[in-house]
């Protein structure tokens, strides 16, 4: 990737200012609300199923969704290998940092034999 | 699981200071920052920031998938508006994730709620809720710890990335599957019956297809509401109408037994 862009530092400043606040309000608004006020069994059965949901959408976004276009791809055979690898892992070690440590060599040998 | 156990670790080590603790908690994603950050600070350099606007973004907007788009979208030469209008749509899954947050965080100041606001992230965000789902004895200040320690890895990194700039190269799609490995480990510390995993396969879906639809990360939002609220209502339903049902039978791996982020060092 060569460096084609033009902007200045000044410009840069103001994009990470910007994209400050938009990182943050969504971050902290929920916390100021939700806390202070009794929220309802409810809406805590549902938050349950967050967790879970987003993760299995950002795996789908990372080996799935081609980043630019938003197509599916469906040729990451490494990478979907490696996580059936990184599954399996977790469920016998249940070890964040084993799990993560097999998965990145999985996949730095899958692509290279798949590749 | 709804039994609660002693937490090996903690019998065991009584006296060890707080900060060593929580380091022990965040060393694992500590470590997996660092090739991240690498990546994230090289590509910065490459679409133009300098040394300390990279760390100054990585601290403000303290977000792997933001940063990318920021520094794919400025080698494309993107206006400064059609950038931030993605940045905020990519940003808006947070309001779920300190959503879910919330309950843990009753009773802190809104001073403690804006420093913990600040650092939140996808990352330290999956170690919280797990941490505060299984330990009783983990509260705000632990939480705030492991942010805190995850945010000086990803900007060192970040900075390190950046003055390391042009003179290496490194296979971008390979860092970026520690990240997917880390959140592939989180669902399988969260798969508590049968029905969770019914869920994931059904949000999986539901993400590929909102995604190829909005063309945008907005996607991702979607999906997470509509499998949650799908999540919840046959939860709800099944307790209801079939509480024996053996969609809602406990999952037990091997190591459930042992507690689930302790046991992630040495």
């Amino acid at each position: 990737m060569s460096a084609v862009n033009t902007w200045n530092s000044t410009q840069h400043f103001w994009l990470i200012i910007l994209g400050f606040c938009v990182a943050f309000v969504p971050r902290f608004l929920p916390l100021m609300l939700f806390t202070k006020r009794a929220i309802p069994e409810w809406f805590n059965e549902w938050m349950k199923f967050v967790p879970v949901s987003l993760f299995t959408a950002l795996i789908v976004k990372d080996i799935f969704i081609d980043s630019a276009s938003y197509a599916l791809i469906l040729n990451h055979f490494a990478e979907m290998l490696a996580a059936v690898v990184v599954v399996i892992v977790a469920y016998r070690t249940r070890s964040m940092l084993i799990s993560v440590v097999t998965g990145l060599i999985a996949v730095f040998l899958l692509s290279m034999v798949i590749a | 699981m709804n039994k609660r156990r002693p937490n090996p670790k903690q019998v065991t080590d009584p006296n060890e200071p707080l900060w060593r603790s929580t380091l022990r908690v965040a060393m694992p994603l500590n470590l997996s920052y660092i090739p991240i950050g690498l990546a994230c600070g090289i590509l910065l350099h490459a679409a133009g920031f300098n040394t300390l606007l990279t760390g100054l973004v990585s601290i403000l907007i303290f977000s792997g998938g933001a940063q990318f788009l920021i520094a794919t979208m400025l080698t494309i030469n993107s206006p400064l508006l059609s950038i931030v209008l993605m940045l905020f749509f990519l940003e808006l899954r947070y309001a779920l994730l300190s959503s879910s947050l919330s309950p843990y965080l009753k009773g802190q100041s809104n001073h403690f709620l804006f420093i913990f606001a600040v650092s939140l992230n996808d990352e330290n965000y999956a170690i919280n809720y797990l941490k505060f789902a299984t330990d009783k004895k983990w509260t705000g200040k632990e939480a705030l710890m492991v942010e805190h320690y995850s945010l000086l890895f990803w900007a060192a990194s970040n900075v390190i990335g950046s003055l390391i700039g042009s003179t290496l190269k490194i296979d971008l799609g390979i860092v970026n599957f520690a990240l997917t490995a880390l959140f592939l480990y989180m669902i399988v510390m969260q798969i508590k019956n049968r029905l969770t995993v019914v869920i994931c396969l059904i949000s999986g879906v539901l993400a590929a297809v909102c995604m190829m639809l909005t063309k945008s990360t907005l996607g991702l939002v979607i999906s997470t509401i509509i499998a949650s609220l799908i999540g919840f209502f046959l939860e709800t339903t099944l307790r209801k109408h079939l509480p024996d049902s053996h969609w809602l039978w406990k999952l037990r791996g091997p190591g459930a037994k042992k507690s689930v982020v302790e046991n992630t060092d040495e």
